[in-house]
């Protein structure tokens, strides 16, 4: 085996590059440059920093901060070194090793993916569970706020007196029906034709005009409004946003730091389709709504037939009804509804004056 | 436009290309006794020898980059099975490790550079930072947003955690310049940086003031005091490095850039980003060496425009490739002109924390190589 090996040693205090002989021991190595007389350098006293990848010099380093550094440019020299000395074991890299390198990469990323999509499906929804129940309201409504001026800019917003005193008060009526909440429910209605309605942490619902147009009781947007609200007082929206920084942010390990702002992209693009609640969410709002509905004694009717009724919209323009691609509304669901609203009892009572109510969702 | 923070870095390692390309910061410490006391050698001659002997040839040296993106991907899948494993404490180690490949698949004059950082002298830095910054700062605003606390109180205590922030900022470009030049080598000896960190403050503070009563105006200017705080503060061994700019070169580059947003639909800012870093690193000398960039907007948009291919179409996964392609695109266009006079360079390594590195590392802001 060989044992001398040309190199290149730096004295750690000038940038001088100076070509040494090293010989390899037992023990360690005897490296002799032209001007410096020859250094014993024992094994233990050196460590490996460069030279573990293909293309690589071997650099050896010895001493504490500022070390001495040689350098080798031919790894053959590690599997000699090893020859030489066995007993060194890892703290020399093994040209051997870089083939099991290469495997044990393939196994770790069949577990990254593995791990991703645990976390992905269970993970992060268990997380949000455990979390959800321990934010605190003010922090609720921080959050709704800056998500509402992004989706309800007050530039955009309907600032119509007569309007907003109906909304108020559909909001009372249904908020007075059940317990005492923590929040001070708000309900925006943009001006954009988009029929959608939507949820904010803290107390906020977003009408857009298209729906509001589309409703003609008052009881179909109370139907509406109820469904939003429980997903207020049941914090699915928090969780659904907690959820979704979890996402981000595993998104955001995966790719590493570079993207960052990719990975913020791609998550900005997912909130600003809206929030996703689970399926179980959904159904928990339209049960509780109607709950919220009858005990409120608006008529249940309504809400079903609004819902009805864009349902059989969605044939004629599918695109423009966001609400039903952010709501799926089966059939079941409707039925479900229906069962619900039998319980009704008592004789209703109307939200709003409803012979008002057509030219009232004309304004904004 | 990502340029915001901008700086070049001294060392060769700049990243061009991704988002911010890299910045720095420089503490403010007072340099440190060099650890190895300079050898009683003969000064370096200020003056032109006095016989003269014939101008020295001008030797042009290009850094070259060997890194592979199958490497550094492999690198990092194993590092994010890791972090996931550890529950994120390996980041750390993972951050290192990315940055000891990269850092010595780097070379120039025939010698790799070195990195000397450890993962957990980043965990403590970052633990620390925490400590000194994070905790104060989250409970000011816990103050400011949750406790029923009087008014004067929460506008108190939004003051001063928007004033921890606003000093945060210059501490973490310090710290993290310092952390990081000083962990780096090449030849085996340490680079390092010794700008104090309120001058930093101060040239920030000034120049966001003037900047916001010249309505922007100023901001050319800021970014070249910056720079040259960032760069004249840098030293390899015991030469420094340094840079003479001055704001009004930049001006009517910064000026025209900001004119043409609307009729280019935002890209004359990418001929701004190429025509800063140019300007920044031919401004950019060595002892009497001095750098050369050729960098151009139609390179850099190609480079920019594929790059976001890449990631787009893969979602990310392709990074690795394209931070090769930053750094080969940054070599490429960058060389060193003159006279490198190595052997008058001694070792001096003031000792430093990776506290700044930590706190750096808080904001992500991009400036890093790894």
């Amino acid at each position: 085996m060989r044992t001398d090996w040309p190199g290149s040693y730096l004295d750690g205090r000038t940038a001088v590059r100076q070509p040494a002989r090293v010989r390899l021991m037992r023990e360690g190595l005897e490296i002799s440059t032209a001007e410096g007389g020859t250094r014993l350098w024992p094994y233990r006293e050196l460590r490996q920093t460069q030279g573990a990848y293909a293309g690589e010099e071997v650099r050896l380093e010895r001493g504490g901060e500022l070390p001495e550094t040689l350098l080798i440019a031919d790894a053959a020299f590690l599997q000699s070194l090893h020859e030489v000395a066995p007993h060194v074991g890892p703290r020399f890299h093994d040209l051997r090793r870089r083939a099991a390198r290469l495997r044990w990469t393939i196994v770790a990323a069949g577990g990254v993916l593995a791990a991703t999509v645990a976390i992905y499906l269970w993970g992060i929804p268990l997380l949000a569970a455990l979390v959800t129940p321990h934010v605190p309201v003010a922090w609720e409504e921080t959050l709704g706020r800056s998500a509402v001026t992004y989706l309800a800019p007050s530039e955009r917003r309907c600032g119509d007196a007569a309007l907003g005193a109906a909304m108020d008060a559909i909001v009372a009526r249904l908020m007075a029906a059940g317990p005492p909440a923590p929040y001070t429910m708000r309900v925006y209605v943009v001006n954009r034709p988009v029929v959608n309605a939507l949820a904010a942490p803290g107390g906020y619902v977003v009408i857009f005009h298209g729906l509001l147009e589309r409703t003609s009781t008052p009881e179909e947007l109370a139907g509406v409004v109820a469904h939003e609200l429980q997903h207020i007082l049941r914090r699915h929206t928090t969780r659904a946003v907690i959820q979704d920084v979890g996402t981000g942010l595993l998104l955001m390990a995966l790719t590493g730091d570079v993207t960052g702002p990719l990975a913020y992209g791609l998550q900005t693009a997912r909130a600003l389709g809206e929030l996703r609640y689970s399926r179980r969410a959904e159904e928990e709002a339209d049960v509780e709504g109607m709950k919220m509905l009858l005990a409120a004694r608006v008529d249940p009717a309504d809400m079903i037939a609004f819902f009805e009724k864009i349902q059989k919209e969605e044939g004629a323009q599918p695109k423009a009804l966001t609400y039903l691609s952010s709501h799926p509304m089966p059939e079941e669901r409707i039925a479900r509804l229906k069962s619900f609203a039998a319980t009704a009892k008592g004789a209703p009572e109307p939200v709003l004056p409803r012979e008002d109510w057509p030219a009232l969702t004309r304004r904004c | 436009m990502v340029d915001g923070q901008d700086p070049g870095r001294p060392s060769f390692f700049r990243k061009p290309g991704s988002a911010g390309s890299g910045a720095s910061g420089r503490p403010a410490t007072p340099p440190p006794p060099p650890v190895a006391p300079p050898p009683p050698a003969p000064p370096i001659p200020s003056g032109p020898p006095e016989i003269p002997l014939g101008p020295p040839p001008e030797t042009l040296r290009r850094p070259t980059f060997h890194g592979v993106g199958g490497t550094l991907f492999g690198i990092h899948v194993v590092n994010t099975l890791l972090t996931i494993v550890t529950l994120g404490v390996y980041y750390f180690w993972a951050k290192t490790r990315l940055r000891r490949y990269l850092f010595s698949q780097a070379e120039i004059e025939g010698d790799r550079f070195a990195y000397h950082g450890t993962g957990r002298e980043l965990l403590l830095g970052t633990l620390k930072a925490a400590l000194v910054f994070g905790v104060p700062i989250t409970l000011l605003n816990i103050i400011r947003d949750v406790l029923d606390a009087p008014v004067l109180v929460k506008v108190a205590a939004g003051v001063l955690s928007g004033s921890l922030l606003f000093v945060l900022f210059p501490v973490a470009m310090v710290g993290a310049r310092r952390y990081r030049l000083g962990r780096t080598s090449w030849r085996g000896i340490r680079f390092s940086f010794r700008g104090r960190v309120w001058e930093l403050v101060k040239i920030v503070l000034v120049g966001t003031f003037l900047t916001g009563i010249t309505l922007g105006l100023y901001y050319p200017v800021l970014l070249v005091k910056r720079q040259a705080f960032m760069i004249s503060n840098s030293y390899f061994g015991s030469e420094r490095f340094d840079f003479v700019g001055r704001g009004r070169d930049l001006f009517w580059v910064y000026v025209q850039a900001a004119l043409l947003t609307v009729p280019t639909l935002g890209l004359s800012w990418v001929w701004y980003v190429a025509r800063k870093r140019r300007y920044f690193w031919n401004h950019t000398t060595f002892g009497a060496a001095r750098f050369a960039c050729t960098v151009t907007g139609r390179a850099l948009l190609g480079l920019w425009a594929v790059n976001a291919l890449l990631l787009v179409g893969t979602v990310g996964i392709a990074w690795p490739w394209v931070r090769v392609r930053n750094i080969h695109f940054a070599f490429r266009n960058l060389a060193l002109l003159g006279i490198l006079d190595l052997a008058t360079i001694q070792q001096e390594a003031p000792h430093v924390s990776a506290m700044g590195e930590g706190l750096s590392g808080f904001f992500d802001s991009g400036f890093d190589l790894a």
